[in-house]
Order: C-alpha cells, then structure tokens, then sequence
C-alpha cells in the first residue's frame, strides 16, 4: 500500500517534470523567437512613439519642428501612423505669419518639407495639456475618446517618448499657462509600470535644463537623455531668413541629423548615439540617465526605440489540404497527443487545422447548392403537376 | 295559313311556351365597326331551341361556334400574326431593350427586369432574396428562372416575345368566344391592337415582368370564356399570385364561369333569370383555394421561408418603395406623415376593392365586360403601376365593338392620352435625366394620365350603359327604371 502510494507519487512527479520541460521548452522556443541572437534581447514586440511639442506661437516654430522633425524619422524607420501620438500645441504651417503655408522646414534653405501632406496629428491646438498628456501615458481616458488618440501599449511595448518646449528646473511650460513636473512624468511612468504599459521606455527631451525632467523616475527600464543639465539653456540652432524664425533646436538637430545614418537594417546601438553628443556643436551639457536601464547601452539598438523593426520568421510553406474524404483521419491525428518535436511541431499542427478548415468549409457549400435546386425543382414539380392535372381535366 | 305551316314542317312545335331568344338565328345589323356578318346559310345545322319544359341552365345555351364566313380572316390572321411576332422579336436585337431596361414608367419595383436578374443571382449565390429590399418579385419566377427558363440574354428575348404572343393569341380567342365563331376578319385588328400597342410593347422590351402578369389574365379570361374552369381557375391563382392586386378579377371571373361570355350589353337582364346556379360558385372558389395554397406551398419552398409574403403580397400594401411609376400612390405617399400612413394605405386598398360590387352588380350580365371595367380600374389605381396595365386596359376595347357607337368623348380621351403620353416620358426625362424640372412636373404628367384614364373608363362604363337603351329616337326617349 504504502509503496503503491510512493511508487505512484514519484511517477507523478517524473511526469510533471516532462510538463515542465514541455513548458520550458516551449518558453524557450518563444523567447528564442522573440530575442534572438541577432537582437539586442529587449524582448519588445512592438514600438509606440509619444512627440510632444508643448509651446505655442509662431516664434516657437522650431519647437514644432523638432517634434515634427523627430515624427519624421520615427515613422520613417517604421512605426506606423496608428502607434504615434504627435501632439502639437500650435499649427505653424498653416499660421497666417508663415510665408510658406502648409509646409514647415528644419533648416534654412528649407530642403525638407516635414509637414508634407501625410501627417497625422493626434492631438492639436488646444488638446495639448498637461491632463491630455498624462492621460495618454496612463490610458485613463473616458470611453469616447477614439483609439488614434490613446497610447495602447502593452507590456511588450517599447515607448519613446520626445518632450520639447521651454522648460526650467524639474517643469515643462505647456501652452504658456500651465506646466508639467518632473514628478508628474515620474508618476505617470510608475503607473505605466504598474500597469504593464511598457517594456522599456525611452525619454528624449530638448528644453532648457532638461536634465531636471528625467532625475525623479523611478521606475524600472527607462532610459532618459537630455539637452541640457540644471542651470544651462538649450539653443536653436539656426534661423531661416525667410520663415524669419528659428527653425530647429541645436539638440534636436544634431540628434536628427545622426538619424539620418540610421535605417531600419541599423545595428548602431544607444551608445553609439550618445558618444555622438558634442558639447561645443551643441552649446549645452547633453546628459544620459541609465541606472534604470537594466541592458548595457551598447547592446540597446537605435531601432528598439526609434524604429519599428519587427522580428520576422519565414517557415515552409504548409502542404496543400486534402480532399475532404480524409477528414475522420485528420482529425484523429489533431486529437492524438502531440509530441514536442521542435520543427515539425508547426507545420504539421498548421496542416492538420487547415485540413480540418477545408473540410468544414467544402461541407456548407455543395449541400446547400444541391438543397437550393432541390427546392426550386420541388416547386417547378408542384407547378407542373398544377398544370399537368388541370391540363387533363378538361 | 297556319295549317299550311304545320302541314309543310310537321316537325314544328304545336304550342310555344317560351322562345330562347339568343338562339334564334338572328343576324346582326352589321354595324360600321364590325365585320362579323354570318349568313344564314351557315347557320342551317341548328335549329332554335323552343321548349315546354322548364327553363334550363344557361349553360346548355352555349351552342358550338359557327364555321368562320370566309378563308380571307384565317388567311390574314396566318399573314399578320407571325409578322408581328417577328417584328417584335426584331426590335428585340436592336439596343431598344437596353435603353428602355430600367425606365421607370416601363417597369416597377415589383416588376423590373434588374431586380429579377438581382434575385436569381442571389438565390443561385446562397443569399435569401427576400433579406434584402430589391426583390420583391414572386417565388415562383424564382423557381422557374433559376432552372428552366432563360433570365438574360437571347433566350428572354425570346420568352418576352412569346409572352406577348400567348396574350395576343388569348385576346383574340376571347374576342372569338364572346362572338361565337372560329374566327372573323376582326382577329387581325385584335392582334394587331394588342401587339402594336406602345403602352404593351415598350414595357415587354423593358422585359418587365407585367408582360407575364397581362398573358396570365388574358388566359384566365380566355379559359373562363371557353368554360375551362379549371384551367382559368389555375392561371388566375398563378396571376394572384404573381400580383396581389388582380384579385379584384376574382368576381367576375367566376361569374363569367357561370355565364358565358356573350355580349349581352345590349340586353341587361339580372343573374337570377339565366338559372344560374350559385351554388355551383363553392366548389370553384375551394378549387381556387386549392390552387392559391399550392402555389403558395411551391413557393415557399423555393424561398426557404415566409419572408417572401410581405416582401412580394406585402408590398402593394404596404407600400415600401417610393420608387417614381406612372401611377398616383407614390407622390402622395412620399409626402405622408408617418401617422398617417396607415390609414391612407387602407384607404387607397379599399378604393381598388370598392368598384368590385358596383360593376359586378350593374354589369352581372355580361361578366367578361365587368372584368374589363375592373381592369381599367386596375390599371388607373394600382398600388405599382407599369404601363402595360392601362395598355391592357385599352387594347381590350378592341375586343367591344358594339359600344363604340355610343361613346360620349371619345376624342377627348384620346386627345387626353395622346396629351400624357407625350408629357409623361418628357417630364420623367426632365425631372430625372436632364435635371431641369423636378418630381411636380412628372407628377402632373401621371395625373393627367389618370385622368385620360378615368375618362376611358368613365366612357366605357357609359357605353356599356347606354347600348341597352338603344339608339336615340326622334319622338321617344326610354327612360330607366
């Protein structure tokens, strides 16, 4: 009895290992999948940006055209429009001071357009506050706001979050009326974290003493940078003589212009990005916070924040399905258990659900075509019996 | 002198009790308009039926038609009818068909050619028609287009064509029953009447679907004129139920069964002195329901469902689609406030069911001409009208020569058609096409359609009155009780 029991008990457990090993190898295989030898190992799905310029007027024009300029190259190395919030407090392009209507440029010259005819604003003018923006982080947002306007990050999501606009000791000026703390970008990112709403998240911000906004976090995998540290301004960098403003900010456009290095196929790391801060170019002391970051700064990508690179698979393709005659065999082999055979494990689950899609779907359809003619030769007899019958009457 | 008579015709009846007077070889004053004149030659084979017996059904009255007078009707007959078919088949090749197809006036929503095409594509694709709101055509077109007949190209041309031929061939034999012969110079004008009449042609390139409806109740009229009770009795089910409204044909129909479909215009006399038995009405009215409900059977199994009835039935009642005809519900119902609907829509159905007993009464001696009244009645105040139904209206006045003396306006009808026949495609074209006019000019092109329409009818009924009263007298006037 006793041996029974012990016997049992240890066979039990020598099978529970094999559900571990099944399940460990099976976590194995998706991590392996998701953070390959050729990543940097962040274990990121998918890439969120949040560009806020927080200034208004047209003398700010170069605040806009930093975030427009940062929007630019983000979705050019590949995240989409639906994972971008672009907030801009004011609309530069389209200001009756603006000589070039409908455009707004990032250096004099005016070579690149960034406003171009396919930017998607999320939020604009008068939306951009301080509540709109900590909402946005958070995802605290009333049921109608629609989902271009909401951040719906996971906690697969690597979030880079650019801020520009005037700024001071630990406040950001919003719209020349209210300002956003240092701590309040702290909580939010904590309720962030509490909420699974990233993975890792990326802070760039270009105003004066910048350096102030990102020394509150903390909260885990953030890495922050910033253009200038306490008691220093940031510059713009130069004017165009037509617009008649400033037109970029020094910071922001030595950041841009080494972006334009970079494509979606770059392995350049954070490193590489920050080695490239120049303090004579830039006239401001660029600072890095990392001690919340848990990888090393030279194994992080450039495209794990900036870019939406994707990791991309390519299996055979699946063997055709066959004729619906074999659908008792298929499934009996769907309800056979299945082995842990790595690669074959697949495409053979993938053959047999398609064999049983087919089947299904070559079911409904020659029946109720034969059903149909049935009914309209059911009642062409009826009709013809009518006739027939009344036919022969008379 | 009398027993000279009896002496030479021993055969002779010695005391007369009564004398059928429609079998006396009578003949006819032939009147300007009609041609049938039969010499008493031909008709020695019968002798008139005097008896001392009680009075016998009418029934038995009906005595077989008499050989036609001459080859020459047969001969024109044989000439002018494939002509025309071939005419028309014809027009059917050029791109007439294609302009027409979705004219408005031509075709309904419940009888448009497109719709048809949409259903059979539907029904063949796995999709219920009637889920949507463009099909309302019967089942039974279902069942037959998605198997045996052909829904495009050549094949319904051809059908069309037949179509018209069948109701061409149905108007000249009822014209033939209600004469009693084989045939009379007379057909070719039936036939040609009938075929070349605009308001039946252009709807039948249109390949509407009213083509079938006017075929169905020309058979039904055909088959009660030649005491086929049955067979009409099918074909007015099958009319019934391709459009609901024919229904109101129902009484005269039968009482054409009973009767027969001889003009007696001329000498009104009530139902109950032919010795009509009506009680012999029962068993037909069970067997038209017999036929109603296996109709109904068909085509619910064809459609998989009940939803067919409120789409197809339910639509001249209830009127869903708003959808610009050449008849007077869809103005006034576009301008209707929802609380009000449902009482109009009662009102314009009680109206169509209103002239039943009126007719059905004043004319209950000539049944075949009530149907006739109720189809003008039909076509001026249906719920969808096309133009094919006032058209039957008028090719069927060929069919009654002997009023055509006593019409009171007859050119003022005719200028009044002649007056919407040309306005109504001009303002449908101005409102719709062109973009100049709006719905009002269109609007008051159907109402004096209307009115010529009413005027036809109002004629016709009058007509139909004062042939009893006879011709006018100098000196006397017959009054009416």
């Amino acid at each position: 009895m006793h041996v029974l029991s012990t016997i049992l008990s240890l066979l039990l457990l020598y099978l529970s290992t094999w559900a571990w090993a099944v399940d460990v190898s099976q976590e194995d295989a998706v991590r392996g999948f998701f953070g390959n030898s050729t990543t940097s190992g962040s274990g990121h799905t998918n890439n969120w940006a949040v560009l806020v310029c927080a200034s208004r007027y047209w003398f700010n024009y170069r605040h806009m055209a930093n975030a427009l300029g940062m929007y630019r190259t983000v979705k050019r190395l590949g995240i989409p429009d639906s994972n971008i919030i672009l907030m801009l407090a004011d609309d530069a392009s389209c200001n009756s001071r603006n000589k070039f209507p409908g455009s707004v440029y990032a250096n004099r010259g005016r070579h690149l357009d960034l406003y171009g005819d396919n930017i998607e604003v999320d939020y604009r003018g008068y939306e951009v506050t301080v509540e709109n923006f900590i909402r946005v982080l958070t995802g605290r947002m009333d049921p109608s706001v629609p989902r271009s306007k909401r951040l719906l990050t996971d906690d697969r999501s690597n979030v880079f979050v650019y801020m520009t606009g005037h700024g001071g000791n630990e406040f950001l000026k919003f719209q020349d009326n209210e300002e956003i703390s240092a701590f309040d970008i702290a909580d939010a990112f904590e309720q962030m974290y509490q909420k699974k709403r990233y993975n890792e998240i990326f802070f760039m911000i270009d105003t004066c003493q910048a350096n102030t906004m990102y020394s509150k976090f903390y909260s885990p995998n953030i890495l922050a940078t910033g253009s200038s540290k306490l008691g220093e301004n940031s510059y713009s960098y130069e004017n165009d003589n037509d617009i008649g403003v400033a037109v970029i900010d020094a910071y922001t456009h030595y950041v841009l212009e080494y972006m334009e290095s970079i494509n979606k196929t770059s392995h350049k790391t954070m490193a590489d990005l920050f080695d490239t801060y120049d303090v004579k170019k830039i006239n401001s002391h660029p600072g890095v916070r990392s001690d919340l970051f848990k990888r090393p700064l030279d194994s992080a990508l450039i495209t794990d924040f900036f870019g939406g690179v994707s990791q991309v698979e390519v299996s055979p393709p699946p063997p055709p399905p066959p004729p619906p005659e074999e659908e008792e065999e298929s499934l009996s082999d769907v309800q056979a258990p299945i082995e842990g055979e790595g690669e074959r494990k697949p495409p053979r689950h993938q053959k047999q659900q398609q064999r049983v899609h087919a089947s299904a779907l070559s079911q409904t359809s020659p029946d109720a075509g034969t059903w149909r003619q049935l009914r309209a030769w059911g009642s062409i007899a009826i009709l013809g019996c009518l006739v027939g019958w009344v036919g022969l009457r008379k | 002198m009398i027993v000279d008579f009896h002496r030479e015709n021993p055969n002779a009846a010695r005391r007369i009790s009564f004398i059928e007077f429609d079998s006396l070889p009578f003949v006819p004053i032939p009147k300007p308009l009609t041609d049938v004149v039969l010499p008493p030659s031909s008709r020695s084979g019968s002798s008139p039926l005097v008896g001392a017996s009680p009075s016998k059904r009418a029934s038995q009255l009906m005595s077989s038609p008499k050989a036609g007078p001459s080859q020459n009707a047969a001969f024109h007959l044989g000439i002018a009818f494939p002509s025309l078919v071939i005419g028309r088949l014809l027009l059917e090749l050029t791109s007439l068909p294609a302009l027409v197809k979705d004219n408005q006036q031509l075709s309904s929503a419940l009888t448009s050619y497109s719709n048809l095409q949409e259903g059979i594509y539907l029904f063949r694709n796995g999709v219920d028609p009637y889920s949507g709101g463009s099909f309302r055509h019967s089942p039974l077109y279902l069942s037959l287009f998605a198997t045996i007949l052909p829904v495009t190209g050549a094949g319904s041309s051809i059908l069309w064509t037949l179509c018209d031929a069948l109701g061409a061939w149905a108007l000249v034999n009822i014209w033939r029953a209600r004469q009693r012969v084989l045939s009379s110079q007379r057909d070719t004008l039936v036939t040609a009447v009938y075929l070349l009449n605009p308001y039946i042609f252009l709807p039948n390139l249109a390949h509407s679907t009213s083509s079938f409806e006017n075929t169905l109740m020309l058979f039904s009229l055909m088959f009660a004129s030649q005491g086929r009770v049955s067979a009409a009795l099918l074909s007015f089910a099958l009319l019934v139920h391709l459009s609901l409204s024919s229904i109101v044909i129902l009484t005269p129909l039968l009482l054409l069964l009973l009767l027969n479909p001889i003009s007696r215009l001329a000498s009104p006399k009530p139902l109950r002195s032919f010795g009509v038995d009506f009680k012999s009405l029962i068993p037909y009215v069970g067997e038209f329901i017999l036929y109603i409900s296996a109709l109904t059977l068909a085509s619910t199994s064809v459609s998989g469902g009940w939803a067919w009835i409120p789409q197809t039935w339910g639509a001249s009642l209830t009127l869903p689609d708003l959808t610009p005809n050449t008849g007077l519900w869809w103005y006034f119902f576009t301008e209707m406030f929802d609380h009000f609907r449902p009482f109009f829509l009662m009102v314009f159905s009680v109206h169509l069911v209103i002239y039943i007993a009126p007719i059905c009464i004043k004319f209950q001696y000539d049944p075949l001409y009530a149907a006739f009244l109720l189809i003008g009645i039909l076509g001026t105040f249906k719920a969808y009208p096309t133009l094919s139904d006032p058209g039957l209206f008028l090719s069927m006045i060929a069919i009654f020569p002997e009023i055509y003396p006593y019409f009171r306006h007859p050119i003022v009808t005719a200028l009044l058609h002649l007056h919407a026949a040309l306005l109504m495609p001009l303002f449908n074209h101005l409102w719709l096409n062109q973009g100049t006019g709006n719905a009002n000019f269109y609007y008051a092109s159907t109402l004096v359609f209307a009115c010529s329409n009413g005027a036809a009818l109002v004629d016709c009924i009058w007509a139909g009155l004062r042939i009893a009263i006879g011709a006018d007298n100098e000196g006397y006037a017959v009054a009416q009780e």
